[in-house]
């Protein structure tokens, strides 16, 4: 074969891409969410386990539970409960990683403490805990939010200290010679410049704690007050309203990819516009 | 008694600067001895061979380090720490904060030392146009060139309006064309705002450009072996340049096959 030593005088033609390729990206997704649609209708209507309304709902049947339960306010008090109660515990649970983490960044012994509770503490899986916070905080949202709080700590605190521990020494530096110390050089140089770990700790936590809050929820049903998705599921289940289950099922999903595209929006103003995304 | 080179006025004086850092292996000492001063408006390099202690000097003069003998003064002041009186821009590109504009990038170290935020931006405004970076205030660093973001921490240093501006090695990552050009919009920017500049090089030539005298480090661990006046050498294609820059290379070739030879006798 003879290398190739310039440009060729006309370029050859892009490979075409195949027909499906070629459609926009919003309409392939259209048509695979409907193609989905339409084999859960197809298994509901032609096998006998689907044909069973207490076991399995339609899409038609999940879309007016869905409905209904945002328009008498049940479904949207749940699931507005459920956020609430993962508000919080990611809340706590970033502001005590922050604080972890200046304390590790400021110290030795701070680090090697963060370090050891994040190894024994990060791979329990956010419910294991909620047994023993049921305990302490009694059957109320607290022992929820312990939990959450417990589960999105140690992402949090983990990425954000190997953030820190990665700043480019540079920039360290200049930050010192332009007088910042202490607390300050922290807040306005290694935190903006741990921030790519910063989001993805966050994300990590975020899901975690989705998890963490339905499960719990779903563990100890209707808790003093309003009850989240968990219970609402939970309830559902005990009254086979199949398909309430599933309505609320499709309100997870719809929030998970609802949060999914607020921190790729929070992404493109920050770490993306500055370059800072790593690879 | 004090020693010639260093006078009264000057605003930097290192008096037998003996520097060391830690290494796995244990202490090693880079600099035996540094005496040399710089007289306020002067604009001295620091030359040397790559690894004879130059930029650990210059780390010693803006604080980061302590001598571990002799003393460093800087406007008469010892035990330096960090700070913009002596700001300091660094070879690596990834000094400027990414996620602050061009324009941010001058004016936020104004402000964390006391500036209002509007004077502080007017300032800002002032040297990112002496640095001819007013089209790119607006963009961030990841959309600029090298050169250009060598441009912002000029700015950013220069606005501060240091006893002395540290420079260590700038414009050793650039292109020879775009170093070349730096080097003379650096004598420009410099004759208008009168900074006291301590410079770091391993090339004769910037030395020659930018330098009103060449301190000569060699050796290892090395010493200042001879503070050269280039005030006078001319252009590049001038006879006195081209002297000059023989002494310089003699300087720093012979004391390297006096190592050698040392090496050799030693063993």
């Amino acid at each position: 074969m003879s290398s190739v030593t310039e440009a060729p005088a006309v370029l050859p033609a892009r490979p075409r891409a195949a027909g499906w390729a070629r459609l926009p990206l919003w309409l392939r997704r259209v048509i695979l969410l409907a193609a989905i649609v339409g084999l859960w209708q197809a298994y509901v209507s032609w096998s006998e386990f689907g044909g069973n309304p207490l076991l399995f709902a339609s899409p038609v049947d999940t879309t007016t539970a869905f409905w209904d339960g945002w328009r008498d306010g049940s479904l949207a008090r749940a699931t507005w409960e459920t956020m609430r109660l993962l508000l919080i515990g990611v809340g706590i649970g970033a502001a005590i990683a922050a604080l972890f983490t200046l304390f590790a960044s400021l110290s030795q012994i701070g680090e090697d403490i963060l370090l050891l509770l994040t190894a024994i503490l990060n791979p329990l899986p956010g419910v294991a805990v909620l047994p023993l916070a049921l305990l302490w905080f009694g059957l109320s949202s607290k022992a929820i939010i312990f939990a959450i709080a417990n589960a999105t700590i140690w992402p949090i605190a983990i990425n954000l200290t190997t953030g820190f521990k990665t700043v480019n020494p540079t920039i360290v530096a200049t930050g010192r010679n332009i007088g910042l110390k202490g607390v300050r050089l922290v807040t306005d140089v290694l935190a903006p410049a741990a921030l790519p770990n910063a989001i993805s700790g966050l994300k990590t936590a975020w899901a975690f704690g989705w998890r963490t809050v339905v499960a719990a929820e779903l563990v100890f049903g209707v808790v003093g007050g309003e009850g989240g998705l968990g219970t609402y599921i939970n309830n559902a289940k005990l009254y086979l309203f199949t398909a309430k289950m599933f309505a609320a099922l499709v309100s997870i999903a719809i929030l998970g990819v609802a949060f999914e595209l607020l921190f790729g929006v929070l992404e493109r103003r920050t770490i993306v516009r500055w370059g800072m995304q790593r690879s | 008694m004090p020693h010639p080179a260093a006078g009264h006025t000057a605003v930097l004086r290192a008096e037998r600067v003996q520097l060391g850092y830690w290494a796995p292996e244990g202490f090693t000492l880079a600099v035996q001895d540094a005496t040399f001063s710089v007289a306020p408006r002067e604009k001295a390099i620091v030359i040397g061979p790559s690894g004879c202690g130059k930029s650990t000097l210059l780390k010693a003069v803006a604080g980061f380090i302590r001598p571990t003998a002799g003393r460093i003064q800087v406007e008469g002041r010892e035990n330096l720490e960090p700070g913009p009186d002596r700001a300091v821009v660094f070879q690596e590109f990834d000094q400027l904060f990414p996620w602050r504009s061009v324009l941010d990038n001058v004016a936020y170290p104004l402000r964390i030392n006391g500036w209002k935020r509007r004077d502080a931006l007017a300032r800002a405004r002032e040297f990112v146009e002496l640095t001819s970076l007013g089209r790119a205030a607006d963009r961030y660093p990841h959309q600029l060139s090298g050169g250009m973001k060598q441009r912002v921490a000029i700015a950013r240093a220069l606005a501060l309006d240091p006893a002395m501006l540290l420079m260590d090695e700038p414009f050793g990552s650039l292109d020879m064309l775009t170093r070349a050009r730096l080097q003379q919009e650096l004598n420009g920017i410099i004759a208008r705002t009168h900074t006291t500049l301590l410079l770091v090089t391993h090339s004769m030539d910037e030395a020659l450009t930018v330098g009103d005298k060449v301190v000569v480090l060699a050796g290892s661990p090395s010493t200042v072996i001879e503070v050269v006046d280039v005030r006078e050498v001319g252009p590049p294609d001038s006879p006195r340049y081209a002297e000059t820059r023989l002494h310089l290379r003699d300087l720093l070739g012979v004391i390297h096959e006096e190592q050698e030879e040392l090496d050799v006798v030693g063993h």
